[in-house]
């Protein structure tokens, strides 16, 4: 009879700290969260821009007048995404934040590759992209929990994730030349990326949390 | 066949001349496109030379995920040599492929090609409608700028996140001072100075592409508040001014008064019965010798205990004066020029010594006056009984007795007897009670003048009724030492005096009321004395 009611005991306890857990989490309004997520997203897509302009900068002619040779297509180009406003805004909510997150979780990897290979990139800023590289690793991995956090709140749609792998493997070439292409590819993908993940959580913390 | 080589020689000719200055289009460069709104984007470019010939040129773009070859949709909105891409046309993640192609009728030419994507592209028009206002100007101005987002761009649906940024400058400097605004259309500015004008201008970008051009710039002056406090501090100035002018000269005219409230004049040495207004006259020669020549009388005058003439005035009532009772030796020396005193002999007074000198000084003086006016009394000794003046006011304990009693019966006063043990020095002592307390003034007093003296205790009063004060001539034996006391005073001019030596047996009368009356002896014993004084006293 003791060792009964203990049990029942434990059990009533963990149950309701669950319970309890449960709603202090859910305390924390949605749009409190995407405001949040939205300005992560921002600080991705910042840290990305000034990446690709340190490194065409100093050593590349300037991109938009020379068709770079493209090696393929980015990797994460067989996501479907909205090409412009008007597809955008018709684009559900929980869709949007499922396709930010699958373009989220599909840059762990790359951003791996990138990180190594910049080190012995033949570049002269090659210390300072290396640097920022990490960061963008860093600010990628708070953000994907963040919006798996909000995935929770948002619906069923909003977790389901589109499987993107990378298959470019760790070698992004052997020559100097190659290298720096590659690296340059690989960074304008994620730049495009991160545009995109940023502007959908805007989106959607405008449409969610009436914050505009 | 001549004709024809000379005609195709001519074709050829002008072939050849016409095509030297005609050529093919030359190569266009694509300048570059921008997109203001992340919706639609423009793009320009630069023709080459057009070989002389009209030139057209045509723009044609590929796009990622889009088959084929493509014209621009739009040549005329933005301008000459430009491509408008609409709503319609544009897309957003992809990458475009634009080239530009010029024709002629002789050739073509093709630009180089230009890869861009809308959103590295992006780059908003400035800010609109820049207000600048000044508030709170009386506490602490600052400067409120307002202004608003660009008409085209979306940010209701949150497509567009614009951020702003403002520059400040003020009317002398040439710097620029920046302040990021984030993404509120509105800054307030609190490091403003009164009386400066500022310069302020506005900027945004979207997301994180370019910024667009700076607004045009508006001018605002900061008002200087200390103007409008100025006409106050004034005010307040010029009447603090006008008070203090008026304070000074309200202290400067009343200052004699101010100081006999804060400076008191020093009481100086006071001295009972010293007049030191006489005394600045400075002392005349008779009051000298008579100073001088009266020290021996005064010592005389001090063994003499008993010789005296007390007329006293006693307004108090019946009762004797306290000082009298106490039995002091009273001396009252009279004079005919209005100076009367009492003198008292005491051995610890010591204001005797001055007293004396003045009053003897003045006495001595007036008694040779007196006898050189009165030729009628033939008697070397004289007494004077005259009552002066300023008997009264001299003195506030001043007793003015006559020994010599008027049965008068007058409204005024109202005479009683007293009696009062006096010396044989020859003198008489009236007394006189005056019941009404208001006459002090001696002036009311009645005198009698002794006009001569019959042999042993008659006394000849020439009584003179006149309302001054006139004086009472006591004439006198010259060896006579005794008291005579007068018992009472009958009428005007009558006087009954008694003489105690012939043992009340004798009495003075006096008859008559006007002129001479001849004094009768009274045999009464109970009435007041009249006291003789040898003359060799006074002289």
């Amino acid at each position: 009879m003791a060792n009964r009611k203990n049990k029942a005991g434990k059990l009533f306890m963990s149950g309701s700290t669950l319970l309890y857990m449960a709603a202090v989490c859910s305390a924390v309004p949605v749009g409190d969260l995407l405001d949040r997520a939205s300005q992560g997203s921002d600080t991705l897509h910042s840290l990305s821009t000034i990446l690709s302009h340190e490194l065409q900068d100093s050593h590349f002619p300037p991109i938009g007048r020379v068709i770079m040779p493209r090696p393929s297509m980015c990797h994460t180009s067989s996501l479907q995404t909205p090409n412009d406003k008007e597809q955008a805004l018709q684009v559900s909510e929980s869709d949007l934040l499922s396709l930010a997150r699958s373009l989220l979780k599909a840059w762990k990897d790359p951003l791996v590759v990138l990180s190594n290979s910049a080190n012995d990139l033949p570049h002269p800023a090659h210390n300072s992209i290396s640097n920022k590289i990490q960061q963008l690793q860093e600010h990628s991995k708070s953000l994907g929990d963040g919006l798996d956090i909000l995935s929770g709140k948002m619906g069923p749609g909003a977790q389901s994730i589109s499987f993107l792998p990378y298959r470019g493997g760790n070698d992004i070439g052997q020559d100097k030349i190659t290298k720096l292409t590659n690296f340059h590819f690989l960074l304008s993908c994620f730049r495009r990326d991160s545009h995109k993940i940023d502007s959908f959580l805007k989106v959607l913390r405008c449409r969610a949390a009436n914050m505009c | 066949m001549r004709r024809d080589l000379r005609l195709a020689l001519l074709l050829l000719l002008s072939a050849a001349l016409e095509s030297n200055s005609m050529s093919p289009p030359g190569k266009p460069v694509l300048l570059g496109c921008r997109s203001p709104e992340k919706e639609t984007f423009t793009c320009w470019w630069e023709p080459g030379p057009d070989g002389g010939l009209p030139t057209t040129h045509r723009l044609y773009y590929e796009r990622e995920r889009l088959e084929g070859i493509h014209e621009c949709p739009d040549y005329q909105s933005a301008g000459k040599n430009s491509c408008f891409f609409d709503k319609n046309h544009t897309s957003i993640w992809v990458d475009y492929f634009l080239t530009v192609v010029a024709f002629n009728d002789l050739g073509n030419a093709t630009s180089d090609p230009l890869k861009m994507d809308v959103m590295e592209i992006v780059k908003p028009d400035p800010p609109e409608n820049v207000t600048l206002l000044v508030k709170d100007i009386e506490d602490s101005p600052h400067l409120h700028v307002g202004w608003q987002r660009p008409q085209n761009t979306d940010t209701e649906s949150g497509w567009v996140t614009i951020k702003y940024k403002l520059r400040v400058k003020q009317e002398n400097n040439k710097k620029w001072k920046e302040y990021m605004s984030g993404t509120q259309t509105h800054f307030s500015l609190y490091s403003v100075s009164p009386g400066v004008e500022y310069s302020v201008q506005v900027r945004c970008r979207l997301d994180h592409g370019f910024w667009s051009e700076w607004s045009n710039t508006s001018h605002v002056k900061i008002p200087d508040y200390l103007q409008d406090k100025r006409p106050f501090g004034i005010l307040v100035s010029t009447l603090c001014v006008i008070t203090f002018i008026a304070t000074m000269c309200i202290l400067v005219m009343k200052r004699k008064y101010l100081k006999k409230c804060f400076l008191p004049p020093v009481p100086g040495p006071k001295i009972t019965g010293v007049d030191f207004t006489l005394l600045k006259s400075g002392p005349t020669e008779d009051a000298i010798n008579s100073l001088n020549q009266n020290f021996p009388l005064m010592v005389a005058w001090k063994d003499q205990m008993e010789d005296y003439l007390i007329v006293t005035e006693n307004d108090i009532g019946l009762e004797p004066h306290p000082f009298i009772s106490q039995k002091r030796k009273n001396r009252s020396m009279f004079s005919s020029s209005g100076f009367c005193f009492h003198s008292e002999i005491q051995s610890q007074d010591s204001r005797l010594s001055l007293n004396e000198q003045e009053k003897a000084g003045k006495r001595n003086h007036e008694i040779q006056q007196f006898v050189k006016s009165n030729k009628s009394l033939s008697g070397t000794s004289l007494s004077n009984i005259e009552q002066t003046q300023q008997c009264s006011h001299k003195q506030q304990g001043t007793i003015i007795n006559f020994g010599i009693t008027e049965a008068t019966q007058q409204s005024r006063s109202h005479h009683d007897n007293t009696v009062k043990p006096l010396t044989d020095s020859g003198y008489v002592d009236i007394r006189r009670h005056e019941e009404n307390t208001e006459e002090v003034d001696v002036k009311t007093l009645q005198y009698s003048r002794v006009k001569e003296m019959n042999s042993d205790n008659t006394l000849i009063l020439e009584k003179e009724n006149v309302s001054r004060p006139g004086y009472m001539d006591v004439q006198r034996q010259e060896n006579t030492e005794g008291y005579s006391r007068v018992k009472e005073v009958e009428g005007d001019s009558m006087i009954i005096v008694q003489k105690q030596i012939l043992s009340s047996d004798t009495y003075y009368k006096e008859t008559g009321l006007t002129g001479f009356s001849k004094v009768g002896v009274c045999a009464e014993l109970d009435s007041g004395y009249v006291d003789t004084i040898p003359v060799t006293h006074l002289m």
